[in-house]
């Protein structure tokens, strides 16, 4: 099977967050970046299945020069190869914009799998591997837990609400968003590391691939939003406090 | 009548017959030994050269080789008697090798030493003298191998022992008794052979038995690599580690083959003594093992047949067994070698392990929290932040910075060095050490950790550090070297001893507090006498049973205060048992793991209505009796 | 164009809550941009649930319905709305962020060349649409080009459902052309998580009761609490070392680690071994009696208090909300 998986960098979850002085995005100079989370799962689910089946995983990924670092760390997990999408301007596309880059570089590879990670850990529109999908005109599904090759092609363990499950099956080829969780992420290893070195690594200019069209969503401005995270003491008796907290609970935080 | 004092009775004449049997005897003797003892001599020269072995500076060695070896002082400081009677018996052995060379001489009719000229008298009397301390000596240590029959021996009688037991008492015998025979006597002849045969068929048996010592050690000790716990640095694109034969490097060869099988290293093991698989004699011995079977250039793993990857990661690296080897076998680097070997190349399958990689290849603690978590308690202590201008720099680490109890030592050693005015900044922004991964043998996230926090200490400018952890100290002392220069750095008990004349008193200091030796601290660093001056400061100072360098560990180092439950006993609650039946209810610590350890262990013994002893960090006992103070005066 | 359409979500028979926080939603941009609300609803039969729309604050309710509708499938939905939207052009699309939402609109919006601005907390003037980013640390205001239909699905729980009057809505049926081939994926029926083990990892909610219980008698009063949650029961160490919940059930470094939508920590007091367990919740409630319990430092909203008065007091609380 050969499985591309797309993989994005992000900055690293304890990232300080300061605004830049244009306003649109943070200030990115004391940012450390790291493989975002659910997309390592992608990578976990794809290496499995290639050390079951055979095959081959190829890593994509989009942006600037520094999306190298983790490109390498794929290929250290046991990626056998990888796609850089060189771009600089990653931030002017909207999530159809990026999807279309990374369908052009995918196209020419024909893959039996194509998988992301649910969602991004920065901007968590959770939306590229479904538009990828429409792109690329696979069948697919998302929020996937588990994945068993089958005669048809695919059976999946598809997280619902509330605790509920729902298997799906698909024919190849497809395409998936992974959830976290669902398997056990394997550690790097320094012979991954040594191993990446030797690995291919083809890079791509985003100028080169043919996809146009201005952006339809922008972000227009960024802010910090005015409640910062800290303990909330619900004062009052046993009542007064249990009541407090349930209003808090739907409306502040929105978990009832 | 005068008694004329005896003499050796040295058969003068030995026909042509049996001076060619002699030496038929003897070529066969030294054929067989060779025939055992070649290969093995084979074996460590054909490993892999250690890449880190330096022969100079030679004082140390010299000075290792003249105390372990000939004055025989860890064999006889650790077990002290049957280590003076081992060390009568190779001090024997010492003195007789003129003797020896005199024996064979006579035998082929060139005898150089006559038992009745002055030396020659004198020497023979010497010799006789360590005779009889040498058979006294073996005597004992037959009784205590097969009448005392002491565990750590093992359950079955080594019948090899006995024989050869037998054959150096004979050989003591013999020579003893060629004191009262006539020379020119039949006895005397017999004596001669008796002592002969003796000798010659305990040569060959040398390499085939751990009394393989007897040639090894003595090279052993020489040439080992020095320090404690040393861990070799990785040479090359090619090296994970100890993964196959092909690893195993000269040193360890060589101590491999040098194992007496004294046991000693499994006596003091924590996790020999709770239950557990892991026996550091069984790992050298795994390696002899395989070793014998494989040779060091196979392809085989080393985690398969002769030792289990369980065994190697269930060691805390307290160091008990390395530092107590009489020959000098080095275990830890042994041991994080084979971990190596299986973290590096991703066989160690562990969730807990991968969790914890996993946590530093993204995050900045072992923990796995947010930094925000100890930028919040910075700000909450108004810590002074380091910026170059300061004394030292506070070092919180992962158990300082996020641990509640480990947190409360900070503040109070804080708090102390604010009375001191002492001069200190906390770094805005620290990584993990990286000790639990360092001892459980991810080198790609140890290196990228130290080489991140040398990075920012060199921006810094950071001079010297004190930290309330050793296993901080030392992984910044001494594992940092390998990827750049680490600042001086000092644990807060080398710290606070020095100022403790200045530090006030408590109202009353009858409170008995055990005093429990960290081994990062202990034996890692050898640092016993400092928190000891401030337990006695803060209180009167009660030793466990095993204390300074047989202290008894914790159980949270070699980074398995990280992994999942223990199987067989709590390391932790056998040692809290035994500070506790000392009858002191506050056990002193100087390090936050061995601290929160203890805690947990505690209350898990303290349920039967009695308050649970307190656990408290010698920075606490020392802050306890300081002036309420604002949190931070001074910086 | 034609106004605002909110496409509404079936959940075992009914429409889902969510749903009219999305209707809740599109009329708070209705009054933005002056234009009608249409409700959509898709299915095999399509009866009740218009039913349902059509007694809220709607103009229309239009009700697609095909056989393959049902069960849901991305195909389906994808081809049967873009036969709707691209018929009717409206000018803004509003879901709720739900799961299934997630699966198909994306793909929906890219084949009509637009773009889904998801996950909305917030609506401004423009209109612009708020979100969340970077995990809820950085929020960001969307606007669209202007040109087409503009989707947008709500955050759950960011707009409160208000109590409509009763108008009588107006209905339309439209029939989208799907062909069997044409759906793609195969949907089983929907299970829970196995039923004899505890799968603490997927349980959304997650009361856990630690040494302030005191004695394992006193469990039925969290368990009372976890019932009314429809929440997992979990332990900190000391209770599943003492054997009064089974081992399976332990959260902390030695044991599972969890992250649901909430956590109740109930009577722990937050050493680091369990708090490894759980810090990754989405929101963490500490209830304890000693004000410097490290679990605090950690929990999003606290209450210091005897938990066997807490506890009754917040189950009743949860019962009365639930209604």
């Amino acid at each position: 099977m050969k499985i591309i998986v797309a993989i994005k960098q992000v900055p690293e979850r304890d990232a300080p967050v300061h605004i830049d002085s244009a306003g649109k995005w943070i200030d990115e100079a004391e940012l450390q970046w790291a493989l975002n989370e659910s997309d390592a799962y992608a990578l976990e689910e794809a290496l499995q299945l290639k050390e079951k089946h055979g095959g081959e995983v190829v890593v994509i990924s989009a942006g600037p020069e520094r999306v190298g670092s983790t490109i390498r760390e794929a290929l250290a997990k046991g990626a056998d190869r990888a796609i850089h999408v060189e771009s600089d301007d990653l931030a002017q596309r909207d999530a159809l914009g990026v999807a279309r880059l990374l369908a052009e570089a995918i196209k020419p590879e024909s893959p039996d799998l194509v998988l992301t990670g649910l969602q991004s850990d920065d901007l968590g529109y959770g939306q590229t591997g479904v538009i990828l999908a429409e792109l690329l005109g696979l069948p697919h599904s998302s929020l996937i837990l588990h994945v068993e090759k089958t005669d048809a092609g695919l059976a999946v363990k598809r997280e619902l609400e509330e605790g509920w499950f729902q298997e799906i099956a698909l024919p190849l080829p497809a395409a998936l968003t992974i959830q976290s969780g669902g398997n056990k992420l394997r550690y790097a290893t320094l012979m991954g590391i040594k191993k990446a070195k030797t690995k291919e690594l083809r890079k791509i200019a985003a100028s080169e691939l043919r996809t146009g069209d201005a952006a339809v969503v922008t972000l227009e401005r960024i802010a910090l939003p005015q409640k910062q995270k800290s303990t909330q003491i619900l004062p009052g008796t046993a009542k007064e406090a249990a009541a407090a907290l349930v209003e808090k609970l739907k409306f502040e935080a929105r978990v009832l | 009548m005068i008694l004329s004092p005896p003499t050796l009775a040295e058969p003068q004449y030995f026909a042509l017959w049996e001076r060619l049997l002699f030496a038929a005897m003897v070529l066969a003797s030294g054929g067989l030994f060779w025939r055992r003892f070649g290969p093995i001599l084979h074996k460590i020269l054909e490993s892999r050269k250690d890449p880190d072995f330096h022969l100079f500076p030679i004082g140390r060695r010299v000075w290792d080789f003249f105390w372990e070896v000939l004055c025989q002082a860890k064999v006889i400081q650790q077990r002290p008697l049957p280590g003076i009677a081992h060390a009568f018996i190779f001090w024997g052995f010492c003195a007789f090798a003129l003797v020896t060379l005199n024996h064979c001489a006579v035998g082929l009719g060139i005898g150089f030493l006559s038992p009745d000229g002055p030396f020659g008298r004198f020497y023979f009397y010497l010799a006789a003298a360590f005779a009889l301390t040498c058979a006294a000596g073996i005597l004992g240590l037959f009784v205590r191998r097969f009448l005392v029959r002491p565990r750590w021996l093992g359950q079955k009688l080594s019948w090899e022992s006995g024989f050869i037991a037998l054959l150096i008492f004979l050989l003591m015998a013999t020579y003893l008794s060629a004191f009262f025979v006539a020379e020119t006597s039949p006895a005397a002849r017999i004596l001669w052979w008796a002592h002969t045969v003796s000798l010659l068929v305990f040569l060959p048996i040398i390499p085939h038995t751990k009394h393989l010592h007897l040639v090894l050690s003595p090279a052993t000790v020489f040439l080992s690599r020095g320090g404690f716990s040393q861990i070799p640095p990785l040479s090359g694109d090619e090296d994970f580690g100890l993964v196959t034969g092909k690893d195993l490097t000269q040193l360890a060869t060589l101590q491999a083959y040098s194992c007496v099988e004294c046991g000693r290293c499994t006596e003091h093991c924590p996790a020999a003594n709770t239950g557990k698989v892991l026996n550091p004699k069984e790992i050298v011995l795994g390696l002899r093992g395989y070793l014998n079977e494989y040779g060091p250039r196979s392809e085989e793993p080393l985690l398969g047949k002769y030792n289990s990857q369980e065994a190697a990661f269930q060691c805390t690296t307290c160091g008990a067994c390395e530092f107590q080897c009489p020959v000098g076998i080095e275990h830890l680097p042994m041991i994080v070698g084979l971990r190596r070997g299986a973290v590096n190349t991703g066989a160690w399958e562990d969730d807990h392990g991968a969790k914890l990689f996993l946590g530093l290849e993204r995050g900045s603690n072992a923990l796995g929290l947010s930094a925000t978590e100890r930028d919040k308690f910075v700000q909450k202590q108004e810590f002074p932040i380091f910026d170059g201008s300061q004394e030292y720099c506070l070092w919180l680490g992962c158990m300082g910075g996020y641990d509640p109890k480990g947190r409360e030592i900070v503040a109070d050693f804080a708090r102390v060095m604010n009375y001191l005015g002492t001069s200190y900044g906390v770094l805005r922004k620290e990584k993990c050490t990286g000790d639990p991964v360092r001892r459980l043998g991810n080198d790609l996230v140890f290196q990228q950790l130290a080489e991140s926090n040398l990075e920012v200490i060199k921006q810094n400018k950071v001079k010297k550090i004190v930290s309330i952890c050793p296993h901080c100290v030392r992984t910044i002392q001494e594992d940092w070297k390998e990827f750049g220069i680490p600042p001086e750095v000092e644990h807060h008990s080398e710290f606070l001893a020095r100022h403790v004349s200045r530090l006030p008193k408590p109202a009353s200091d009858q409170e008995k507090i055990v005093y429990h030796d960290p081994c990062y601290l202990g034996r890692y660093r050898n640092v016993y006498d400092e928190p000891r001056t401030v337990v006695a400061h803060a209180g009167t100072l009660v030793e466990a049973p095993r204390h300074r360098e047989r202290s008894f560990c914790c159980g949270a180092g070699g980074g398995l205060a990280f992994l999942g439950e223990e199987t067989g006993g709590r390391v932790s609650s056998v040692r809290a048992t035994e500070l506790l039946a000392t009858g002191a209810t506050t056990v002193g610590t100087a390090c936050p793991f061995c601290n929160t350890m203890f805690r947990d262990a505690t209350l898990a013994l303290g349920q039967q209505g009695s308050a649970p002893a307190q656990i408290i960090d010698i920075a606490q006992l020392t802050a306890r009796s300081l002036p309420q103070i604002p949190a931070n005066t001074a910086g | 164009m034609s106004g605002i359409f909110v496409v509404l979500e079936e959940r075992d028979g009914r429409v889902s809550r969510p749903s009219w926080e999305a209707v809740a939603a599109a009329q708070e941009l209705a009054k933005k941009t002056g234009q009608a609300v249409t409700a959509v609803v898709l299915a095999a039969n399509t009866e009740p649930l218009a039913a349902e729309a059509s007694a809220k604050a709607v103009s229309k309710v239009l009700r697609i319905e095909h056989a393959l509708l049902t069960p849901y499938t991305s195909d389906g939905f994808t081809l049967a709305l873009e036969q709707l939207f691209r018929a009717q052009a409206p000018d803004y699309v509003v879901f709720p962020h739900t799961y299934q939402v997630r699966d198909y609109a994306p793909a929906l919006a890219a084949r009509m060349g637009q773009v889904l601005i998801g996950d909305v907390t917030g609506i401004g003037d423009g209109p612009v649409f708020v979100r969340q980013l970077m995990q809820g640390r950085l929020s960001g205001e969307y606007r669209s080009a202007g040109k087409g239909t503009c989707f947008v699905s709500v955050q759950s729980g960011a707009f409160r459902v208000e109590q409509a009057d009763r108008e009588s809505a107006t209905s339309e049926t439209f029939a989208p052309t799907i062909d069997a081939s044409q759906i793609r994926t195969k949907p089983g029926a929907p299970f829970r998580g196995s039923a004899q083990t505890v799968d603490l990892g997927s349980a959304p909610y997650i009361v856990s009761v630690g040494r302030g219980i005191k004695e394992a008698d006193n469990l039925p009063l969290v368990q009372d609490l976890a019932s009314a949650l429809g929440a997992e029961l979990a332990a900190s160490r000391p209770i599943c070392d003492s054997g009064w919940l089974p081992i399976e059930r332990q959260v902390g470094s030695s044991g599972q680690t969890v992250a649901p939508k909430l956590y109740l920590a109930v009577g722990i007091s937050g050493a680091i071994q369990h708090l490894v367990g759980m810090k990754g919740s989405q929101c963490i409630v500490a209830i304890n009696k000693d004000p410097e319990a490290p679990i605090f430092e950690v929990a999003d909203y606290g209450i210091v208090g005897d938990l066997f008065e807490v506890v009754p007091a917040l189950t009743e609380a949860v019962k009365a909300a639930k209604q």
